[in-house]
């Protein structure tokens, strides 16, 4: 079976830490958490493609993305849902447009199909009431739940989300956690999920099927299984 | 290592062919990534475009109607004056259409528009890239040329292009301004700056306006999308595209006075 994540002799920062060697299998739920400093900010954009580690690859369902050329590469992303630390919402879109962009610029669905897509994400992330606002105009929750609808827009089965939990409460992470996961099927959850941050509440701790977190030392430890 | 005057000269020669290198890189990948559009993806491209035109030259119309109708009255003031002593106004027609129409119309277009919108666009694309916008764009599999760029290289095109027509046109109208208050008939004037424009006049102007648009509205926007992740490089982006842009527009403007 496909594994969809595996970071193969990866250094995290350049402070010439161990390489390590991680995968995220299917349906599960996998958290690396670290110091600022640390480095573990870079796995996010090593697991897309838009970071080449120094030494050691990356295999996004078992494919180099970095290495692909850059239409191919551009295609390739919209399998995998990929919420950027700070949302990375185009604050000149309302958060609607957000949301509706990768389906229009991905896809060769109808602006109509579009807007019935949105529409259906915009509720299963509970969004309906701010969908309109500006990101300026939303609060920290809101901008959350719209950037983790767009990274669901085409329905991936694997998720990269970035300090997806930070200035929210714990209530609201676990929801959008549940969200992200996508529905349960008899492996686990159906989408697998790398998340990366500095913390996580433990209500989401808990839902994770392993959190690793970077010690001082530069060594990748495994905190709960 | 010697560092020598041809060192120095040979290194400065390579950044600027690899920056040219790059530059071309960014405009033809542009260009191709604009050719895979899907047709919702067109729709937001169009609506962006529409804004961005709104910006740069509905909104722009003031200013050009302001230096066109002070630059022009000025010129043809002095000019019939110092020209009807010498008994030479029909020079006039001349001055009109080769200094203001087809040189200084679209240099001074070009450099408002730089002024007033190309620092905009290098702006607005460093703050999407420092805000992390372009990074979530190429994370979701857009292309930030065709969300970003395209959208404001076609609305800098369109824009400059009918901008140049506007301050044309009040040109022509202010030197009739001018003329009739320093004692020429309008008649006469119209009949000497028809006499002076030519068709190739129409074509050259229309040319500079393509070229200084496609400057507009590249290299502001190549600037403002390379800049890296630190706000301080947002002031460094503009005043690089800014700088770059006049330049351009300035080398363009020579090169078809030679080619002419």
């Amino acid at each position: 079976m496909t594994v969809p994540l595996a970071f193969e002799n990866v250094p995290l920062s350049a402070r010439e830490r161990e390489p390590f060697t991680l995968s995220v299998a299917p349906h599960q739920t996998v958290a690396v958490l670290g110091d600022e400093d640390s480095g573990v900010d870079r796995l996010g954009g090593y697991a897309m493609g838009l970071e080449r580690p120094r030494i050691g690859i990356v295999r996004t369902f078992d494919t180099d993305v970095e290495a692909m050329p850059e239409r191919e590469r551009l295609a390739f992303r919209r399998r995998v849902g990929y919420l950027p630390a700070g949302d990375g919402l185009l604050q000149n879109l309302s958060l609607r447009d957000n949301v509706a962009l990768p389906l229009r610029f991905g896809s060769d669905a109808t602006p109509f199909d579009i807007d019935g897509r949105v529409k259906v994400i915009l509720v299963a992330v509970r969004l309906g009431a701010a969908a309109d606002r500006r990101p300026a105009r939303a609060n920290e929750e809101e901008c959350r739940r719209a950037a983790l609808a767009r990274a669901i827009a085409f329905d991936p089965l694997l998720l990269v989300l970035e300090q997806p939990f930070d200035g929210i409460t714990a209530r609201a992470s676990a929801e959008l956690l549940e969200i992200a996961r996508g529905g349960e099927t008899a492996e686990g959850a159906r989408r697998s999920i790398l998340i990366t941050g500095q913390e996580i509440p433990t209500v989401v701790q808990r839902r994770c099927d392993r959190v690793y977190r970077l010690t001082r030392a530069g060594t990748l430890e495994l905190e709960t299984a | 290592m010697s560092s020598g005057p041809i060192v120095q000269i040979g290194g400065v020669a390579a950044r600027w062919l690899s920056q040219v290198g790059a530059l071309a890189r960014f405009g033809f990948g542009g260009a191709r990534a604009a050719a895979s559009l899907p047709r919702a993806g067109r729709a937001v491209v169009f609506r962006v475009t529409l804004n961005q035109i709104r910006f740069t030259a509905v909104n722009a119309i003031g200013l050009i109607v302001l230096l066109s109708g002070i630059l022009s009255f000025l010129v043809i003031s002095q000019a019939v004056r110092e020209l009807s002593q010498a008994g030479a106004t029909g020079l006039i027609g001349t001055l009109m259409v080769v200094a203001i129409v087809r040189e200084l119309g679209p240099l001074i277009t070009a450099l408002a528009i730089v002024g007033r919108s190309g620092t905009a666009i290098a702006a607005e694309l460093a703050t999407n890239k420092v805000m992390g916008e372009v990074r979530a764009l190429e994370g979701m599999g857009i292309d930030p040329r065709q969300y970003l760029v395209l959208p404001r290289f076609i609305g800098a095109v369109a824009s400059v292009f009918a901008l140049l027509v506007v301050f044309d046109i009040v040109a022509i109208f202010a030197g009739f301004a001018a003329a009739s208050f320093n004692g020429m008939t309008g008649t006469r004037y119209t009949q000497i700056v028809l006499q002076s424009l030519s068709a190739g006049d129409v074509w050259l102007t229309i040319g500079k306006a393509l070229v200084f648009g496609c400057i507009v509205g590249i290299l502001p926007s190549y600037f403002g999308i390379s800049v890296r992740r630190a706000a301080t490089e947002v002031p460094i982006a503009v005043s690089r595209a800014t700088v770059a842009s006049i330049v351009g527009v300035f080398i363009c403007s020579a090169l078809f006075v030679a080619i002419s």
